[in-house]
């Protein structure tokens, strides 16, 4: 695979039934093993970028390919090598902590016993171990975020995307998330992650893209956006490019 | 227990007012005591009314709460969502029609002409009627839009699918009616099968509940990958 992208989105547009256009042509390109940032203002695009790759949204026109793999004809591929982590809660009530993670690696046909394995594995890496047989319905939020990570890694992505898998998670907890994700990226894993904390996404992230009215608007890495905008760190460059943007 | 149990219950209430109740009035419908031409009927009517709520209040259940979308980003295919969420409802129904089927058979008697044709016939209907409830679910962007299949559509279809009657005892209008009722095929097919008598002939009956199988199913896979609220 090497010299392959991750993930290579070509003019992808989307226009919501409301008449909202979400996505106005956006391209990017993410290098196999990669960490990239996608920072920008809520309704920016990013959401919609993650689920146009998994189909979640229907793009209007545009392509994507996830190491090569066509995301809308070759889906089955594609998604396979995708983990995400979504924004909003959307674990199955009815459900315990564990089924949702043998349920999860169900669905991408992972054997029945490695799914056992792996869930254990998680369950444990993510403290989830004493609430393994409580239903998600009972947890408390952060617990529910972990849950929710755990879930992505089940079927062992090679692409993760986090969509502010931080919002309202308590400082150890981010702590420590982030340190698993540093080790996810050192072991090769492609990471896509939006955020709105921006010093975070510096400290993380290889590239950041920034994304506003449903275009990318600048990337580089945060050394090259610094100097590009003259700025101290990556919160002034973002207010220089987004600021300036809302403001015209 | 407590999905299976009221629901036997409820089954058992029908056997008792209107076989017991009625039945010292019609004594025998074709040849057979009232409470045994019945029996398929009830055990049909729990079998299609649970395979139509299980799948239509999991598919909208998830879509409400998005958990849905664990799904739908998932390698799998629409025809294979629209698959193992109308097949989940078929378990259920079957489940629970044979439940009170067996459940019915100490009060009534009845034993089965062929039990092999009444697996098909209960499978098949069950699969039919939990694939509407799969496309009803993915249809639906209120509440109150299940619960109209279920008290609406499905209760009604069920009481004048032929449980309680033979067609022929219908006046011309009424017959006729019924003859678009899809419930009224899977009664007459599965009375067949377990007393050997039967409104319609019992053949093309068979081929028309597998055909409303077929058609329910393929608007199963349409309201999955194309229903609002679902991938947008």
């Amino acid at each position: 695979m090497s010299g392959v992208p991750a993930l290579k989105i070509e003019k992808l547009t989307k226009t919501y039934s409301n008449g909202f256009l979400a996505l106005d042509g956006v391209s990017l390109e993410v290098g196999a093993g990669k960490f990239v940032g996608l920072l920008g203002p809520n309704g920016a695009g990013k959401t919609t970028l993650i689920n146009s790759v998994v189909s979640l949204a229907r793009p209007d026109t545009g392509s994507v390919e996830v190491y090569g793999k066509d995301a809308f004809r070759e889906f089955r591929e594609a998604r396979r090598m995708i983990g995400i982590s979504p924004q909003e809660v959307n674990l199955d009530k009815f459900l315990t902590v564990r089924e949702v993670l043998t349920f999860h690696a169900g669905y991408y046909g992972v054997p029945r016993k490695k799914a056992k394995e792996k869930a254990e594995e998680m369950l444990e890496r993510f403290g989830l171990v004493e609430k393994r047989d409580q239903r998600t319905n009972t947890l408390s939020g952060g617990m529910k975020r972990r849950v929710m990570f755990a879930r992505a890694l089940m079927h062992d992505p090679d692409v993760l995307f986090l969509d502010e898998p931080t919002a309202g998670v308590d400082v150890e907890l981010r702590y420590s998330l982030w340190g698993y994700v540093r080790e996810l990226n050192r072991g090769g894993m492609t990471i896509l992650l939006t955020t709105h904390y921006l010093e975070e996404a510096e400290a993380l992230c290889d590239e950041i893209a920034l994304i506003d009215g449903g275009r990318i608007v600048d990337r580089g890495t945060s050394a090259d956006l610094k100097d590009r905008y003259e700025a101290g760190n990556v919160e002034e460059v973002y207010m220089k490019v987004i600021g300036a943007a809302s403001h015209r | 227990m407590q999905t299976i149990v009221p629901q036997i219950l409820t089954s058992l209430l029908y056997l008792v007012v209107f076989g017991i109740a009625l039945g010292t009035r019609i004594k025998e419908i074709d040849g057979i005591p009232y409470l045994e031409y019945i029996l398929p009927g009830i055990a049909l009517m729990s079998l299609v009314t649970n395979s139509q709520m299980n799948s239509s209040w999991s598919v909208f259940d998830a879509k409400r709460e998005r958990y849905i979308d664990e799904v739908l980003i998932s390698p799998m295919s629409d025809l294979q969502i629209a698959l193992a969420y109308s097949l989940g409802g078929t378990l259920r129904g079957v489940v629970m029609g044979t439940c009170v089927f067996l459940v019915g058979i100490p009060f009534v008697g009845v034993g089965v002409e062929n039990p092999l044709l009444l697996i098909v016939i209960g499978v098949l209907a069950s699969f039919a009627f939990s694939s509407i409830g799969t496309m009803v679910g993915a249809l639906a962007t209120r509440i109150e839009h299940i619960s109209f299949l279920t008290s609406v559509v499905i209760q009604p279809l069920t009481f004048l699918g032929g449980v309680f009657y033979s067609v022929g005892m219908l006046p011309d209008v009424l017959r006729l009616a019924t003859y678009f009722n899809p419930i009224f095929y899977t009664v007459d097919a599965a009375r067949y099968a377990t007393l050997g008598i039967s409104d319609l002939n019992p053949y093309p009956t068979l081929g028309m509940v597998f055909l409303i199988a077929v058609l329910a199913f393929c608007g199963a896979w349409l309201a999955i990958s194309r229903g609002p609220n679902l991938r947008y």
